[in-house]
């Protein structure tokens, strides 16, 4: 499966975000993914400063027990605490600051995916608050154009593959969350999209070749965003680093949280987070960015298939 | 899209391997600063160092900020708006175009580097403003010819260039005439070209036993230069203040943590007259 491509619909028994937190319990990830980042961020600057929880809760008018939730990814924080601890934990690098006020904002953004509660599932909407707070997003994908640089049509058509007989307006509903998340990509402080895309979701006219026509132009348009690169693999690669399936790793700023590796399947996802996991797919994305064509190569290639399609 | 000409890939031609069984100096240089592109074999060599001399995390973080310092001088001060940057290693927080292109967007970078890692992840992560331009090399530092030839699809040799080589000549050994790159590179750049340099001396014992343990083990040996040898790379250039100094002294900064204290690395910045 793609990231949050194909049945966003279907059950939601297998993996719950409580089994996904769980799965990144290894990897010292918690309730809130974008929380723990923050609070584990919060909780190393304040101890290689040798301050004390009591002396932070001060800085902030807080309680100690506060400071010790907050490190723990229990509970969010106001811009402004987050901001009066760095300055207090030394932190003036803007960059840096930066950084980990963007973690601050996101933990506590409602996620504008909540409204669509009844069509995600919850292994789904766990990845769609993930993704929104990734700076890196790494993806593999085999048989279809990666969900954030689909076409509307394009979206509606794999929608329907797993989704048939599904009444018209929760369609419309699937297809409007795909091109919503989109918005991320053109946003200030937007992810990188680093996408390898397997020749053969090129040549498969997903909707017919109407729709697909204007998917390829689609991509040409969307990888002139700075912050968006496709290398495609093409056929001639013969048999390459990914033998198993699509998947996408997530990276996320702060140099203490750890990459995720997000795998979809059927009705479920799989959420890795343990060092020795991510390492394995980091080897394999690595080979495959090194053997598939570069962004400009792509970009010639995806030009050239327009002109066949 | 930015005008990305990129030099040096062709369809169809061979893929290089990434071998994750042997440390690779880009991504021992990762661990070191902090990031998060390096493999157990990268992080047990990188330890190896480590445990001789612990402070090649702080050096290693040092040589990065002198990085930024110095595009920021080369820029603001200097006025140099193309950069060929040779030795990229593995993208991190502010990269050179970066740094360049938040003083000055229409500034043109050439990044090159021999290590396929690195390239696919400058091709992918270090990408220009609309204004300005990134290129990637797939070159080694030993062919300045081949470097120049490429970069000149995307800078003009007849205006000044200021040229970047930081943590990468170390990795040369003397058999292969370090200065003699540099004086190439320069034979081909107009008067008012910079040299921003910085790399590992041999100024400290506990970091020169552990360089000796680390290429011991190592098919790529570090080669730690004297101040001396150093200060020769610069022949004929006109050094800016502060000269050539421990790079934690390059036109420092005030920090809340006061002095950043001495390093064995070196660094400085010269013109060419």
């Amino acid at each position: 499966m793609v990231a949050g491509q194909a049945r966003n619909g279907a059950s939601t028994r297998a993996y719950t975000p409580e089994a996904a937190e769980r799965a990144l319990a290894g990897a010292r990830w918690g309730p809130t993914a974008v929380r723990i980042a923050l609070g584990a961020q919060l909780r190393r600057l304040r101890e290689t400063t040798n301050i004390t929880r009591e002396e932070a809760a001060e800085a902030i008018r807080a309680t100690h027990s506060k400071i010790s939730r907050l490190e723990r990814g229990r509970s969010g924080a106001k811009q402004r605490d987050v901001a009066d601890l760095l300055s207090l934990y030394g932190v003036s690098d803007e960059t840096e600051r930066e950084e980990l006020l963007a973690l601050a904002r996101q933990a506590n953004a409602p996620g504008w995916w909540r409204q669509y509660t009844d069509i995600l599932p919850r292994w789904f909407e766990f990845y769609v608050g993930l993704e929104r707070a990734a700076s890196v997003i790494r993806s593999y994908e085999v048989q279809f154009v990666h969900g954030l640089m689909q076409t509307e049509d394009y979206a509606r058509a794999v929608v329907l593959i797993a989704n048939a007989h599904a009444p018209a307006a929760e369609t419309d509903r699937r297809v409007s969350v795909r091109m919503r998340r989109q918005q991320l990509l053109t946003q200030p402080g937007a992810p990188e999209l680093w996408a390898v895309l397997d020749e053969a979701a090129l040549r498969r006219p997903v909707g017919g070749p109407t729709v697909m026509r204007a998917q390829l132009r689609h991509l040409l348009e969307v990888i002139e965003l700075p912050n968006v690169t496709l290398q495609i693999v093409p056929f001639r690669a013969g048999a390459h680093a990914a033998a198993g399936g699509p998947f996408t790793i997530l990276r996320f700023p702060g140099p203490d949280v750890p990459d995720v590796v997000y795998l979809e399947q059927l009705n479920s996802a799989l959420y890795l987070g343990q060092p020795d996991a991510v390492i394995d797919y980091m080897t394999v994305m690595n080979q495959l960015c090194v053997q598939a064509e570069t962004g400009t190569v792509s970009r010639d290639m995806l030009g050239a298939l327009l002109k066949q399609a | 899209m930015p005008p990305v000409t990129d030099s040096s890939s062709a369809p169809g031609q061979e893929r290089p391997k990434i071998d994750t069984t042997v440390p690779h100096s880009a991504r021992i240089w990762n661990y070191w600063i902090g990031g998060k592109d390096n493999y157990p074999v990268d992080r047990a060599a990188g330890d190896q160092v480590i445990a001789t001399f612990p402070d090649i995390t702080r050096m290693a973080r040092s040589a990065r900020a002198f990085l930024m310092r110095a595009v920021r001088y080369l820029v603001a001060e200097a006025a140099m708006r193309q950069f060929l940057d040779i030795g990229t290693g593995l993208p991190t927080a502010n990269n050179t175009h970066q740094v360049a292109q938040a003083i000055a967007p229409e500034s043109r970078i050439v990044y090159v580097d021999n290590d396929p890692l690195v390239l696919v992840h400058a091709r992918a992560l270090l990408t220009s403003t609309a204004e300005g331009a990134c290129d990637y090399i797939d070159a080694d530092v030993r062919e300045p010819e081949k470097i120049l030839a490429g970069a000149a699809k995307t800078l003009d040799f007849t205006k000044p260039v200021a040229i970047m080589l930081l943590g990468i000549l170390g990795q040369i050994p003397d058999s292969d005439h370090p200065q003699s790159i540099i004086k190439r590179l320069f034979d081909a750049v107009p008067s008012g070209s910079y040299l921003a340099f910085g790399d590992s001396a041999n100024t400290s014992e506990a970091y020169n036993e552990a360089i000796r343990n680390y290429n011991q083990h190592s098919a790529y040996p570090y080669n730690l230069r004297s101040p001396e040898q150093i200060t020769g790379f610069f022949d004929g250039l006109e050094l800016v203040e502060p000269g050539i100094v421990p790079v934690t002294r390059w036109r420092p900064e005030a920090t809340p943590f006061g002095d950043a204290g001495e390093v064995p690395g070196l660094g400085g910045v010269g013109r060419k007259p």
